[in-house]
């Protein structure tokens, strides 16, 4: 089990990287930026709950753009990791020392993935800063919250990117798997569940409610869905209905008769702890798919 | 204890076969020199033996254990300078060493690795900016951490000038003194034949010639090499030259002759070349060196010397036979 040196060296390598300190004040612009909106819309001497409001009203503004910049960079960042050392040559000194191929595919993911949370976690702490003389117990907790799940979806994708590094060939091959996943994840899936849900009503004959049942167990089958209703869950008085049910809004647009499918308890297949689930199914089948191709491939 | 064993490998990049049914032994504390011309097979092996790439058939083993089962086992006991790498551009060449000591649990002092290795003014630089001579000095650094048993080198002297190339076999020699078992791959015969207990020779795919650098030279010595310098050579003379009695190899090189034969074979061959229309000028008669040998072994369209009469044996037959052929 050498995975822990292969991602020392992989993060090393990578902080000395500038685009790593690019990616930081992108994302300290990003978190930080908006979290400066409090001062726009709210002074330092508003009452409790106006201040709590804005640290929600920051979540809901950010946790859009994070669902649209952290999977993208997550994948710039990761798609490489193993396919561009297998073209530059890297990798025959890299497999030259005692390390297996599983052990290297758990390094970079593992490497990588510190590589996204340092610039993740650091935005967030900023924004934390901005956003403190505003916060109170409660919103503290979905900010924290908020922050961990952001990682959590970069973690994600670091770990998509790198099991196609793994499984690819040639970069080309893993460039356009990776941008596939990002367009589908991003903005193809939405459309296309209401599609394949219609089309299993029809053949199983199921009733409105089913129907849009088997439309949010698909939504949530993308980990870029998943992460925003979980983040939706967090913010104080929205309940887990409401978060699912979100998913289906447009902007702020709610489609009718999609709460009433649910009435006030969710099954347990639809909580917060099974979402959770099903983003880290994410992370663990790609690595494992790249992993097992990797280990099969001859360099 | 055998360091390398390679019984019945054949490896298959689609339709093209690199590795054709080769069996090779290296015993421990050997230094084996690893020789053909680009193309042969040479690296194809050595990645098999690293599990890089993996046989279509037969077994590979190394230091007693399974190339591809265990093959971590083995780099762990294995110093490796791989053929057609690169370095890690934003890394210095001391955190290289470092990383080579922390993979393979071993603490050492990189700078006193970096020295040995003639890199040591160079160790806080990134290797991004290494010359490609440094990054192979970088790279062979790295196989030496932690005294391994089992040194592979594929092309080890590529990118070092002529002094470079000797410290290199010094460290080759050193190790092996040390009681490692050294294999390396070259193209060149003059980078082996000082340090190699045992050479083998491999062409297309397989291993046409396996002996002690001594055996092959007294191989060489019992021919003649005869240079004909003539006004043009139609190709039926060259297969008439070759056809004769005596003769072992046979190839044009513009306007010239070369024909390595027995001694009283020579006159021979003048009269056969002029008999298919090649008139002679001048010729001359040189002793085989073991760079005529490893000529005549390698080059495409030359038949092996000496074993013309066993090239219709089968490819193991023809393996096995190798050492007690080229010293017969």
């Amino acid at each position: 089990m050498s995975w822990g040196a292969v991602a020392r060296k992989d993060f090393q390598d990578a902080v000395r990287s500038r685009w790593i300190w690019v990616l930081s004040a992108l994302f300290v612009a990003m978190f930080a930026g908006s979290a400066a909106l409090r001062f726009v819309l709210g002074s330092g001497n508003a009452s409790a709950q106006q201040n709590a409001g804005i640290v929600v009203l920051f979540v809901q503004f950010m946790s859009d753009g994070a669902a649209l910049l952290v999977p993208l960079i997550a994948i710039v960042v990761g798609y490489a990791a193993i396919v561009g050392e297998r073209e530059s040559g890297t990798l025959k000194l890299l497999l030259s020392l005692p390390h297996s191929r599983v052990d290297v595919v758990a390094g970079k993911v593992l490497g990588r993935s510190g590589v996204m949370a340092l610039p993740v976690l650091l935005g967030f702490l900023i924004a934390g800063v901005v956003l403190l003389p505003a916060a109170n117990g409660f919103a503290l907790g979905t900010f924290v919250g908020f922050a961990l799940l952001t990682v959590l979806l970069a973690v994600v994708f670091v770990g998509i990117a790198v099991g196609i590094s793994a499984a690819a060939n040639t970069s080309r091959q893993a460039v356009v798997a990776a941008v596939s996943v990002f367009v589908m994840s991003t903005t193809l899936w939405g459309p296309v569940t209401g599609q394949l849900a219609g089309g299993i009503k029809d053949l199983f004959g199921l009733d409105p409610a089913g129907k849009i049942r088997v439309q949010l167990f698909l939504k949530l089958l993308n980990p870029v869905a998943s992460y925003k209703t979980l983040v939706t869950s967090l913010i104080p008085g929205v309940t887990p209905v409401d978060a699912r049910v979100d998913l289906f809004s447009f902007f702020i647009f709610r489609p009718p008769g999609i709460g009433e499918a649910f009435g006030d308890s969710l099954p347990l297949y639809f909580s917060d702890p099974f979402v959770v689930v099903y983003l880290l199914f994410w992370l663990v089948v790609p690595v494992g798919v790249g992993a097992l191709l990797f280990e099969q491939a001859d360099l | 204890m055998t360091a390398i064993e390679l019984s019945g490998v054949t490896k298959r990049f689609g339709d093209v076969t690199a590795v054709d049914g080769l069996d090779l032994t290296v015993s421990e504390g050997e230094v084996f020199g690893f020789l053909g011309p680009n193309g042969a097979g040479k690296s194809t092996t050595i990645n098999m033996v690293l599990d890089f790439v993996r046989p279509t058939s037969g077994e590979v083993r190394v230091l007693g254990r399974d190339a591809q089962a265990e093959s971590v086992a083995v780099r762990e006991r294995t110093g490796v300078l791989p053929e057609g790498f690169d370095v890690y551009e934003r890394l210095t060449g001391r955190q290289h060493v470092a990383f080579a000591a922390e993979s393979k649990g071993v603490d050492l002092d990189p700078d006193a690795m970096l020295e040995r290795v003639g890199i040591a003014d160079a160790a806080d630089r990134k290797a991004g900016g290494y010359s490609k001579g440094m990054r192979q000095r970088l790279a062979l650094g790295m196989a030496l951490v932690g005294e391994p048993d089992l040194l592979i080198l594929d092309e080890p002297s590529s990118g070092l000038d002529p002094a470079g190339a000797k410290e290199m076999r010094e460290i080759v020699r050193t190790e092996a003194d040390r009681g490692a078992t050294v294999f390396f791959s070259s193209h060149v015969l003059g980078q082996v034949e000082a340090i190699c207990d045992r050479v083998g020779i491999m062409r297309d795919g397989e291993m046409v010639a396996t002996d002690t650098v001594e055996g092959l030279r007294e191989a060489a010595g019992g021919e003649a090499t005869l240079v004909v310098s003539t006004d043009g050579v139609p190709a039926d003379a060259i297969k008439a030259v070759r056809a004769l009695p005596g003769v072992s190899t046979a190839r044009a090189d513009g306007n010239t002759v070369t024909v390595a034969c027995d001694d009283d074979a020579k006159t021979g061959v003048i009269s056969t070349l002029e008999d298919n229309g090649a008139s002679v000028s001048d010729f001359e008669t040189r002793e085989a060196s073991l760079e005529d040998l490893f000529i005549a072994y390698t080059e495409n369209g030359v038949e092996s010397p000496r074993r013309s009469e066993s090239t219709d044996a089968s490819d193991h037959e023809r393996d096995a036979e190798n050492e007690s052929e080229v010293e017969a």
